[in-house]
């Protein structure tokens, strides 16, 4: 039988052979994983951007080695505009990523999803009311780089558990020590570990994800 | 054995291209989620009428099971996979292996 009319066969549903079965199993399976599953390039990308450029601008504003000196206000609104920027794309293609779907899978990525949100709200609050107790500038910088990126590291070790994902459990550990890390350098360095090393770490994950193929979501 | 014919020890109601089809994409779902309608429509690009056909079957056979909800006042449906379901995708899968492995010769066969 020739390609051409074996592929018209398939098309009208006729009996299949065990082979032509077996085969379209395969295919139709890769063909739904594909679909359904979400590209975590999607969720590290925008922020890596917003850290590598938006933490880039702020460490530029002290003097520093570099040449570049930029207006705070300038720094301030950079940073402002790429985080808000992150928070609806990644919010969106959080919301968008099992749309049709429901159960348990569905509940267990809504909650997780929500765990960032109610985390940067509760460190929001601990932060600011420490602060408010009187803390030197360098110490509130301090507190919120390193606080910060604890935070996102922990998400990340949760991530790769819920997900079973190594990789990603991973760029939480990388993130555990870039928060550590950005304390021990001091101000203004702690804006550069940040945005080199958080930022940086999330664009190359982004990179890998982007050009590594889909993974099955079981 | 014609080319045309179901090879034999094939549950008949999956081995069916489009059949087969709706059953791999349910499958491939994690355990106990539901799929919407139009989405399984959409990740199969069959149309509606088709879809509903196979999934008639499917129902009768007990493979699937269809729920009737409202989301904002919309009838929506999910889809998904049933326990005996699943076990009959299963067995199929492992009975078109065994159709395949080759077969020692039977001495004056």
């Amino acid at each position: 039988m020739s390609g051409e009319e074996k592929g018209a066969r398939l098309h009208e549903g006729s009996p299949l052979s065990a082979e032509e079965s077996l085969a379209l199993i395969e295919r139709q399976r890769r063909e739904v994983h594909r679909r359904l599953a979400v590209n975590v390039a999607q969720f590290y990308g925008p922020w890596g951007v917003a850290y590598l450029l938006g933490f880039g601008a702020i460490f530029l504003t002290y003097p520093t080695a570099v040449a570049v000196r930029l207006p705070a206000a300038v720094a301030v609104a950079i940073t402002a505009v790429l985080f808000a920027s992150a928070v609806v794309i990644t919010a969106v293609t959080g919301a968008r990523a099992g749309r049709g779907i429901r159960g348990p899978s569905r509940a267990a990525g809504a909650m997780y999803g929500w765990s960032w949100a109610l985390g940067f709200c509760a460190l929001g609050v601990v932060n600011t009311g420490v602060t408010r107790l009187g803390l030197p500038n360098d110490a509130v910088t301090l507190l919120w780089s390193g606080s910060s990126l604890l935070l996102v590291g922990v998400l990340y070790l949760g991530g790769g558990a819920l997900f079973q994902d190594r990789f990603q459990y991973g760029l939480g550990v990388w993130m555990l020590l870039s928060g550590a890390g950005s304390v021990f350098a001091g101000v203004p360095g702690n804006f550069a570990v940040v945005a080199l090393a958080g930022g940086g770490g999330l664009l190359l994950a982004a990179g890998y994800f982007a050009l590594r193929p889909a993974r099955p979501r079981r | 054995m014609s080319a045309l014919e179901a090879p034999p020890g094939l549950d008949p109601v999956i081995h069916a291209q489009a059949r087969l089809r709706v059953m791999v994409a349910l499958a491939a779902l994690p355990t106990e989620d539901q799929i919407t309608f139009p989405r399984l429509q959409q990740l199969l690009d069959m149309t509606a009428g088709n879809l509903s056909t196979h999934l008639r079957k499917l129902e009768d056979a007990s493979y699937v099971q269809l729920t009737k909800t409202y989301q904002r006042r919309t009838p929506v449906t999910y889809i998904a996979l049933t326990k005996p379901g699943r076990r009959a995708f299963e067995d199929y899968t492992a009975a078109l292996r065994i159709l395949l492995t080759p077969q020692t010769e039977q001495p004056g066969g």
